[in-house]
């Protein structure tokens, strides 16, 4: 499904150019949950915005599904992201004066789906993450859990091939922390493949496979097994 | 489909910030209602001296006898001084063309009589001109009936009237005035005609008879009050120079003091009418450029709180592009709101404004101020502005917010 290749990618801050990236191989088969660990500045950050063609890499080869990811226009990058990739961030991202509902259908907007149809997906999908009763509350009325759970659901809205979730349990306690990697679990468990960024040795551990950065690296023979 | 959710999107927004749009709002709806308002003022003063200048030909010289304030040649102070049928010849010499004319003997009050079908005598007191044909042009009056004064009326001195409406009003009633005799101070009248004067009210309680008639009927000499000269299409230069040499010629003659003001008077409407015109060119020109500050400040104060909102919501649009929003798409959205912002905030205030000038219209009648009213080309070229100033302060920092990478916008602090 994901298939890097050398990708290298450097920052320049004034006159000085940083390497945060200096070729990394990876590989994620579809149906898998993989995490990527790391220290902070490992590069991991960076890594998981190239893999959601957030950002352009320098060098190196990046397949998604099969095609070549180089040189993407910006229109096209949108494209691929509607299509293919579904978003989940440590600080939730939903946008605060849009309800529940409104935030899991803003994807469908971007596809045009029709208004109705996007509703009723919406609800559909606020049920399958357990906060139907709570699809016309706006974000500020809601829980950390429920939060990054609303943006689960809209990170499923598109029907993306993967899922990026970017410290998906940083901003919350330990129980919902376990509550939101069980409904990841779940949703893998149906077929979606999954990258995980994240710090926590615990979250790693709940996944299939645990992807090391170290240096702008993958750290190698470092795998913890299925 | 598409469109119609676009606007949804964009209402949804807008409503969901309601100091943010409130703050837009009044900044640009007071622009456009200052701008607007000070323009319809500025039209009601304008009005008001056009009022003014209504009465009488603008382009003429009016030339009156008065009393001298300064002994001269020999005469004391004090002294009237008429003008007379033969002054006529020598100030035509001063003149650079052959102008129309007109003589006028004044009174102030003459008894009107008409003795109506029942043999009921209706009377009243009304002021008397006698002119010459010429007059009807220069006072400005609109013949409404009939004929007004003509040549053979002076040559023959025929004892015929032309009314006003007052007259008509007041002594006729709904009979008709054109043929019907009256009596003039005892002397019957044919009344031939009927007219109207924008100007003031006495203007139109005035009895016109010809020139020579009068003369010979209230006057024991040759004098006469005023005669008012036709400056046809001279230039404002060319007829101040023109009633300068008539003043000259005049005082020489009736040996006035070059010094003395009031001896004889020459007024020159052209003169008067040029430097109103100037003064409120002037006003004009500074209510469009207080207008136009103030719209300029609207625009500013729009311009910086929608920077302040695409600023703000730099988070909300790397969220988008996550989530598969185009760059246009987050270009065109916040260009959408500024621009809808705009066209609702201006028409409001626009309303108000035209509400405004629409009620206080009525009760402006103030003799330098009547009838403001709202230059709709003002109106609209406001809204423009505003929507352009909208255009462009949602764009720049729409576009400097979309150059961001999602990335920045999405990390956490």
């Amino acid at each position: 499904m994901i298939h890097l290749q050398g990708i290298t990618k450097s920052y320049t801050t004034g006159a000085q150019s940083l390497q945060v990236l200096k070729g990394v191989d990876l590989r994620v088969d579809a149906g898998e949950l993989v995490a990527i660990m790391g220290s902070s500045g490992s590069g991991k950050s960076t890594l998981l915005n190239i893999l959601g063609l957030l950002d352009a890499y320098d060098g190196g080869q990046y397949q998604l599904d099969g095609r070549d990811m180089a040189g993407l226009s910006e229109r096209r990058a949108a494209e691929m992201r509607r299509e293919m990739l579904g978003f989940v961030f440590q600080s939730f991202n939903l946008i605060n004066f849009k309800s529940a509902a409104e935030n899991v259908s803003l994807p469908l907007y971007y596809q045009q789906v029709p208004r109705k149809e996007r509703t009723r997906r919406a609800h559909e999908l606020l049920d399958r993450v357990g906060l139907l009763d709570w699809a016309d509350h706006l974000p500020s009325q809601l829980s950390g859990g429920q939060k990054q759970r609303v943006a689960i659901a809209r990170a499923l809205a598109a029907k993306p091939r993967v899922i990026l979730a970017d410290e998906p349990t940083g901003a919350l306690d330990s129980s919902t922390s376990e509550d939101v990697m069980v409904l990841l679990k779940e949703l893998n468990a149906e077929g979606m493949t999954m990258v995980v960024v994240t710090h926590e040795n615990e979250i790693a551990r709940a996944c299939g496979r645990t992807i090391r950065l170290r240096d702008g690296l993958v750290e190698t023979g470092m795998d913890v097994g299925a | 489909m598409w469109e119609r959710d676009s606007w949804i999107e964009v209402a949804h927004n807008v409503l969901a910030h309601p100091l943010r749009t409130a703050l837009t709002g009044v900044s640009v709806a007071l622009g456009i209602f200052i701008l607007v308002v000070m323009q319809g003022l500025g039209f009601g003063l304008q009005h008001g001296v056009e009022q003014q200048f209504a009465d009488d030909a603008v382009n003429s010289i009016w030339v009156e006898g008065g009393r001298t304030q300064m002994a001269y040649r020999g005469n004391q102070s004090n002294r009237p001084v008429k003008l007379n049928n033969g002054d006529i010849p020598g100030l035509a010499t001063q003149a650079d063309t052959v102008p129309a004319y007109s003589r006028r003997i004044r009174m102030w009050g003459a008894e009107v009589v008409w003795e109506n079908p029942d043999g009921e005598n209706q009377s009243g007191n009304f002021g008397l001109r006698g002119v010459d044909p010429a007059h009807i042009e220069l006072e400005r009056s609109n013949l409404l009936s009939g004929r007004f004064i003509n040549e053979r009326d002076v040559l023959e001195s025929r004892k015929v009237a032309v009314v006003g409406p007052n007259i008509v009003e007041e002594l006729f009633r709904s009979a008709e005035p054109v043929g019907a005799f009256v009596r003039i101070n005892g002397v019957l009248f044919q009344v031939v005609g009927t007219f109207e004067d924008p100007g003031s009210r006495w203007e139109n309680r005035v009895t016109y008879v010809p020139f020579s008639t009068a003369q010979s009927l209230f006057r024991s000499d040759d004098s006469f009050d005023q005669i008012i000269y036709s400056t046809g299409a001279m230039t404002t230069d060319a007829t101040v120079a023109q009633s300068g040499r008539m003043l000259g010629w005049l005082k020489d003659v009736k040996a006035v003091h070059p010094d003395d003001s009031r001896g004889v008077r020459v007024d020159n409407n052209n003169e008067e009418y040029a430097m109103y015109a100037s003064i409120f060119e002037g006003i004009r020109l500074f209510i469009w450029g207080i207008g136009l500050m103030t719209l300029l400040a609207g625009a500013v104060g729009v311009a910086n709180i929608l920077a302040i909102g695409v600023k703000e919501r730099t988070k909300e649009i790397g969220v988008r592009k996550a989530l598969g929003a185009t760059n246009g798409s987050i270009v065109s959205l916040v260009v959408m709101e500024s621009t809808v912002l705009m066209l609702v905030s201006g028409s409001l205030g626009l309303m108000l404004a035209v509400g405004l000038l629409t009620t206080v219209a009525p009760m402006a009648n103030h003799e330098y101020f009547q009838n403001p009213q709202v230059d709709h080309r003002i109106a609209l070229f406001a809204l423009m502005v505003l929507v352009l100033v909208g255009l462009a302060s949602g764009l720049g920092p729409a576009l400097r917010a979309v150059a961001i990478r999602p990335v920045e916008a999405l990390r956490d602090e």
